[in-house]
């Protein structure tokens, strides 16, 4: 298979794209590409733009990038009189301007003295999302799924939410609140997630939609697909992002329910959230990021079998059904779309890193083939209504260049900065003291934008560590030592920052003693013996 | 404005041509179904490519197939259908899961669906094979070579002579193709003898009988009177009872189990060698099959058969007579040397009704320490199997209660010599499967002395030389004393053999450690799945016959010289440069051990996302750390194998292996956040710094060295913190930029909002006149009305005067009347049309005032709206 042609390819497919979105669409949120105009369909944010902004970045164009910045801070505004996704707004428009905000200095956009504690990229995240805390202003601290960015929640507004538009906003906004020092953000997020925690069912599973009022259940099934999809994702992801133990057992709860009740086989059915009998023995193309938060968690082989069984389907119709019935091996009624979305291909990108496995790469070449045979269309490239006879429809939604594009482009590419293993990063002089950035291991929201861990170490909280540290380096240097830096004890110094510290995590430490656990819960296992030959399709059995 | 192209849809573009219209591939684009099957009817072989056009399986498939037709298209006909176009007749009729799906056809027998690799010569290969499914064996030579080769033969003897076509001929044909839809890498091969002569070879007497060729174990005969002679029966017999001395591992791609299930078994020697289905001769194959011959060569009680052509000075391989001369030949040399051998023994029944035996494989499992023979080495002893088979049946009850479908093995010793043990391996299988091989059941007699099982150890495994010298590979086998030949039966770990095509499977040798640079794709490991090690064949031995041979021998060993291969990634490239020192395998010892420094060693994995997290707090830590004393190093242990004492089972680990007590090594608590000042706590903790108490000279050099660290150290930080001064200054001055900008705003506010006010006041001012005009007009319309209506009153008055006039006139009139009657009349005409005149002119004039009342209000309305 040769990368570098197809790398060339997925780069051709999203200028052809960008450029029709440009010329035909623009300020429209999305290009519609069969009549060859545009229309707004989340807000009114010129959404594709600002969705496809750090894809410009991956794909090497500086220029553009520059430019695409100050379009967006001369054009967009967020005093306007529409009603929103709180969760789309969140994901697409917080989430795309922080990752511009943070990859704007590596884009050479001049950035100010504050940066990536301040910035104009960063001002308009914070705006669009504080339009959007009116939402999280009910009894059980679970947001509304609507917001008028002008008058906050609409009278009369339905108070029933899908789990995920609860449950997927830890990363943007605690990045926010790191960045900019208002905690608000973070707060409002983790709140929500601990009432879905609180409202799990006996058995550990969540449904798909909550009243957010009464906290009653509304849709009952439980599932790893729509509707829930990102809530799980965001448990590991903000674990992983702050270190955050409480996060992980969460989600290491969930998972456990998970395998339980809903995995057959390598599938992961529909089951019901009480009793845990199956209710739809579907697969759905939006339940293809699982394998994917696996390998992020060390679960390689179990991963890596799921997309195996992924792959199948789209071998089978070119395109992943927004359904598919498993037992009979065909496209559920009314949901035999395919909006070119991206989370088989994100997963195989995972799973790449972790395996090097040429069917992974097989996948990439299927997924562009397919595409282009497909759904390229003069003006850019139509969502597939039908896999059975590959009918086409008029939208080209904007995840097509913020993440099926992206995730197809860093599959072909191993060597992106976005795939730095720690072997580069920058230093930066801040106000708050100096910073550590672009080391590697970003995360990506769920709409592929990527937020660098290391810079929300950088604002603000600095300042009591870096004298901790100076304290220490201190010590290390004398040579009469006084010990009085145990790691086990707290230092009797008295200091509140570091005694703080070490009681978190002698707290933290009880909490797994009490669950017996031997491990951290922030670790992946190693890998297995046997995963050296896990390639080319081969599985293994657990030896248990 | 969005409604108008709401429902906007697209039907799929028009299928177009797949193939070049050049290609020898006839493309039926549009899925036509029908015509594909017209056009099979005009030719004896045929193959379908059932395609999809955006399916990249088969856009890669495609140049394959062109390749083959190119070569093929004289005697196969090729035709490719898009059974994806949903107009198509193969759309409708046929369901594929995956594309591209290839069907032969060897005229009207098939489909044969090809599962192999999608490369041209697999597929070439496999089409000649539906095109000649039977070899023709003409000659003896003929019959070596087919018998030779590695994978299961199966001959039938036909004659021709009599009819056109022997009865079963056809049968046996179809059975042929019929393994190949079975088997689809083709490892059954069948073949056919028309000579008596050759047919005498393998004492094959009469026309029509089918004969399956084994190597380790005794070659059977197709048991016509117990199962029907269909091509199907055949088929299943030779795949089931079929021997595989070495396997070729062919993973399709999709998610499989086979490496699982194979591994599983037990230990496994993969040998990776670039292989040519196309090649007329394979000579290393042919090595690497002589060793899998000689390691499974077990049983030499029966049919010394042609082996290989090297072998093949053996003559008259007929069974009988080979048992006899063995047994006069050997019963002399019986006490000098012992040779393994093997029997298959089965039992007789316990339930006549029972419709199972129990099976057992005799192993004669012993050498001792009589130096073997230099002269060629003689087949099994038959005095050594019946001495064993006496002790088996000895204790043959012991094996009768066995039911089981898996192998089970015991050692019990022999009552002739007390340095030889005997294995037995017993299984049930049904019936019908032995009717062979219970003919030639060995006769037994009635032994008196039993031992108890579980003999001692092979005394002979520790005069094994080590054998790894590349220089010093021996042909020679004499050296050591155990043998290659029947090895498999007498150690108790038996490797299965497995090769692999490094065309297309390189990948798993890469895996196992074989380097990338290799111009020779050729590898050998051994794995061994339950113990999690495996082992390699030096690269630098040239892959042969006797490197081989070693190789096995070493493993075989109870005390084995071989060592668990450590697989390194050897895409890492020491960098002075960077912070962080990258360890690798070979790295490993000398950045952690041999250094002179405190080691913080980071064990990570790329993938893990708690991992990649911290890059950057191990970052800080290495650019603070003093370098002089400090090394922070980090292995990816996930492409880096490392001794079993330094392993972990949880990413990310931090071990600290403090200077000069490098063995005591501590882990980081896990239940510690990982941050800068936890991790600086637990180096200060641990570090060797701190050892002295007492101040000699010493340390007060050590001290002076370490005031000098920390002057650079401080030095550092005031670098740092000039530079934070600068980037607050820089933000400072931004601030106050932004200060001044805002200042300047609010000034530009302050003096907008002044104009606004003064606009506001002139506004209201211009309202007030308004209104006072207003008032005014109102007022004048009430005086206007009251006019009117004084008007209206006083032309009422007017009325009632002229009526009262009237009458006033009438009464003189009627007076003057009286008085005087002709002049009156003429008078009172003139006066009435003056009257009426007025009042209709006042009515017209105050409706004129009331539509210029409406006007003005309406305008005074809009002017205020305006203000608002």
């Amino acid at each position: 298979l040769d990368v570098a042609s197809y790398r060339e390819r997925v780069r051709a497919m999203f200028y052809h794209a960008y450029e029709h979105y440009l010329e035909s669409a623009f300020p429209y949120d999305e290009l519609r590409p069969l009549t060859c105009d545009g229309q707004d369909t989340w807000g009114s944010f010129s959404l594709t733009l600002i969705d496809a902004l750090d894809t410009l970045l991956i794909l090497g164009n500086v220029s553009e990038f520059q430019r695409v910045v100050n379009v967006l801070q001369e054009g967009v505004d967020f005093d306007i009189d529409v009603n929103a996704s709180v969760f789309e707004t969140n994901i697409r428009v917080v989430g795309g301007l922080l990752s511009a905000h943070l990859l704007s200095r590596k884009a050479g956009v001049e950035v100010e003295a504050g940066w990536p504690c301040s910035g104009p990229l960063l001002r308009m995240a914070e705006e669009a999302a504080r339009k959007l805390l009116p939402a999280f202003q009910t009894p059980t601290g679970m947001p509304y799924g609507t917001v008028n960015l002008l008058h906050g929640v609409n009278p009369g507004e339905t108070p029933v939410t899908c789990t995920a538009g609860i449950g997927t906003f830890i990363v943007e906004f605690a990045t926010l609140s790191h960045l900019t020092g208002d905690p608000v953000f973070e707060d409002v997020a983790r709140k929500a997630l601990k009432a879905l925690w609180k409202n799990r069912s006996d058995i550990g599973l969540v449904g798909n939609h909550i009243d957010v009022i009464t906290a009653k259940w509304v849709a009952q099934d439980a599932g790893i697909g729509a509707g829930v999809d990102s809530y799980f994702e965001y448990l590991v992801k903000g674990a992983i992002l702050l270190q955050d133990k409480e996060l992980m057992s969460m989600f290491l709860e969930y998972n456990k329910a998970i395998k339980n009740y809903t995995k057959f086989d390598d599938w992961y059915l529909w089951v019901q959230m009480y009793k845990g009998t199956v209710s739809m023995p579907v697969f759905q193309s939006l339940e293809a990021y699982w394998p994917g938060l696996q390998s992020l968690i060390g679960d390689v082989d179990n991963a890596m079998r799921t997309f195996l069984n992924y792959y199948t389907v789209w071998k089978q119709f070119g395109g992943l059904p927004e359904f598919y019935n498993i037992p009979q091996g065909y496209t559920v009624d009314k949901r035999e779309g395919y909006p070119l979305r991206p989370e088989l291909i994100e997963s195989a990108m995972y799973l790449y890193r972790a395996t090097r496995d040429p069917t992974l790469l097989e996948l990439g070449r299927d997924a562009v083939e397919s595409i282009e045979k497909i759904s390229k269309v003069d003006c850019g490239f139509a969502t597939i209504k039908d896999l059975r006879d590959h009918r086409l429809d008029n939208r080209m939604e904007s995840f097509f260049l913020a993440e099926t594009i992206k995730y197809l482009y860093l599959l072909f590419d191993p060597d992106n900065f976005i795939h730095n293993d720690g072997s580069d990063f920058d230093v930066v002089i801040t106000p708050y003291g100096e910073c550590v950035l672009n080391a590697g291991g970003y995360i990506f929201n769920t709409e592929a934008h990527p937020i660098d861990p290391a810079a929300l170490h950088c604002c603000r909280k600095r300042k009591e560590e870096q004298w901790e540290v100076e304290d220490l380096m201190r010590e290390f240097y004398s040579l009469k030592k006084t010990r009085k830096f145990a790691l086990k004890r707290p230092s009797d110094r008295g200091e509140a920052e570091s005694a703080k510290d070490s009681e978190d995590a002698e707290k933290a430490g009880e909490k797994r003693n009490s669950k017996k656990s031997s491990h951290s819960l922030l670790s992946c296992p190693s890998q297995s013996f046997n995963s050296k030959l896990a390639v080319l399709g081969q599985v293994f059995l657990d030896n248990t | 404005s969005c409604s108008r192209a709401k429902d906007v849809t697209m039907p799929a573009k028009l299928p177009v041509n797949f193939f070049p219209t050049t290609s020898p591939v006839i493309d039926l684009f549009r899925g036509q179904l029908d015509s594909a099957e017209q056009l099979r009817q005009d030719s004896e072989i045929v193959l379908y490519f059932f395609y999809a056009p955006w399916c990249g399986q088969s856009i890669a498939a495609r140049e394959e197939i062109q390749h083959v037709a190119s070569r093929l298209s004289d005697q196969v006909l090729f035709v490719a259908i898009n059974c994806w176009w949903n107009q198509g007749k193969c759309r409708k009729q046929k369901h594929f899961f995956y594309f591209p799906v290839i069907h032969l056809y060897h005229r009207s027998f098939g489909p044969i669906e090809y599962k192999g690799p999608m490369s041209a010569v697999y597929i070439e290969k496999f089409v000649r094979r539906v095109m000649t499914p039977l070899l023709y064996i003409s000659s003896r030579s003929k019959l070596l070579d087919f018998l030779s080769n590695y994978e299961p033969g199966v001959l039938g003897y036909f004659e021709f002579n009599a009819s056109p076509q022997p009865p079963g001929y056809l049968t046996f044909f179809t059975s042929a193709l019929h393994s190949l839809k079975k088997d689809y890498l083709g490892t059954v091969r069948f073949g056919v003898i028309t000579d008596r002569r050759v047919a005498e070879e393998l004492s094959l007497e009469r026309s029509g009988t089918v004969y399956l060729h084994r190597h380790a174990n005794t070659s059977l005969i197709y048991p016509k009177d117990i199962m029907n002679f269909t091509a199907e029966n055949i088929c299943k017999w030779a795949l089931e009872n079929r021997e595989m001395l070495i396997r070729w591992l062919r993973p399709h791609g999709g998610k499989s189990l086979l490496l699982n299930n194979e591994l599983k078994k037990g230990p496994a020697l993969l040998i990776f060698i670039p292989y040519n289905p196309l090649a007329e001769i394979h000579p290393l194959l042919d090595e690497i099959t002589k060793v899998a011959l000689e390691y499974h060569k077990c049983n030499k009680s029966q049919a010394p058969e042609p082996d290989l052509q090297h072998l093949g000075d053996t003559e008259s391989p007929a069974f009988d007579s080979s048992v006899t001369d063995a047994h006069l030949k050997l019963s002399e040399t019986f006490s000098i040397t012992k040779y393994p051998c093997c029997n298959t023994v089965v039992l007789p029944q316990w339930h006549s009704i029972s419709r199972t035996h129990n099976v057992c494989e005799l192993c004669v499992n012993q050498t001792l320490g009589v130096k073997p023979n230099k002269v060629h080495v003689p087949h099994c002893n038959f005095l050594e199997i019946e001495a064993a088979l006496d002790s088996f049946y000895l204790q043959e009850h012991t094996f009768f209660q066995v039911i089981s479908n898996t192998i089970e093995c015991s050692n019990f010793l022999s009552f002739y010599s007390p340095f030889s043990y005997y294995t037995a391996c017993c299984r049930t299988v049904n019936r019908h499967f032995l009717s062979f091989i219970s003919s030639e059941k060995t006769i037994f007699q009635t032994p008196k002395v039993a031992f108890s099982s579980h003999g001692k150890k092979d005394n002979t495994q520790f005069s094994i030389p080590h054998i790894e010298d590349r220089n010093c590979f021996i042909p020679d086998l004499n050296i050591s004393s155990m043998n290659i030949t029947g090895l498999s039966c007498r150690t108790n770990k038996t490797l299965n053999l497995y090769l692999l095509d490094s065309n297309l499977f390189w990948i798993y040798a890469e895996r196992l450690g074989a380097s990338r640079s290799a111009h020779l794709k050729e590898f050998a490991a051994i794995v061994d799945m339950k113990e999690e090690v495996h082992y390699v064949l030096d690269q630098n031995q040239s892959l042969v016959g006797p490197t081989l041979e070693n190789f096995i021998k070493n493993f075989s060993v109870l005390y084995s010289p071989l060592k668990r291969h450590l697989v390194d990634d050897p895409s890492v490239h020491f960098q002075e440069q960077h912070v962080i020192t990258e360890v690798t395998t070979h790295t490993f010892h000398e950045t952690v051990f041999v250094s002179q420094k405190n080691v913080l060693l980071l064990y990570y994995s790329q993938w893990c996302g708690f991992c990649a997290s911290l890059n950057h707090i191990f970052i800080q830590l290495a650019r603070l750390l003093p370098p002089d004393n400090f090394t922070v190093a980090r292995i990816d242990v996930t492409r880096n194998d490392l001794p079993w004492e330094f392993m972990t089972d949880r990413l990310p680990t931090i071990l600290f292996f403090p200077h000069q007590r490098k063995e005591h090594s501590v882990k980081f608590p896990e239940d510690f956040s990982i941050n800068l000042p936890n991790l600086l706590k637990f180096i200060l903790h641990h570090s060797s710094l701190s050892s002295s108490e007492r101040c000699t000279k010493e340390c007060r050099h050590t001290e002076s060295v370490l005031q000098q660290g920390h002057i650079s150290h401080l030095e550092r930080e005031i670098q740092k913190l000039r530079s934070e001064i600068s980037a607050l200054h820089q933000a400072h001055g931004q601030l106050e930029a932004q200060l001044s900008e805002a200042r300047r705003e609010e000034q530009r506010l302050q003096q907008q909002k002044h104009t606004l006010e003064k606009q506001h006041k002139t506004l209201q001012l211009h309202s007030e006149q308004l209104q006072a005009t207003y008032d005014q007009k109102n007022q004048e319309l009430l005086e206007m009305a009251e006019k009117l209506q004084e008007l209206a009153d006083a032309s009422e008055n007017l009325l009632k005067e002229n009526a009262l006039l009237r009458i006033l006139v009438a009464s003189r009139e009627g007076k003057l009347q009286s008085r005087d009657e002709t002049k009156e009349p003429l008078q009172s005409e003139q006066t009435l049309p003056e009257d009426n005149t007025s009042p209709s002119t006042a009515t017209a004039t105050a409706e004129e005032e009331r539509i210029d009342n409406i006007g003005t209000i309406e305008t005074e309305h809009s002017s205020g709206n305006r203000t608002q």
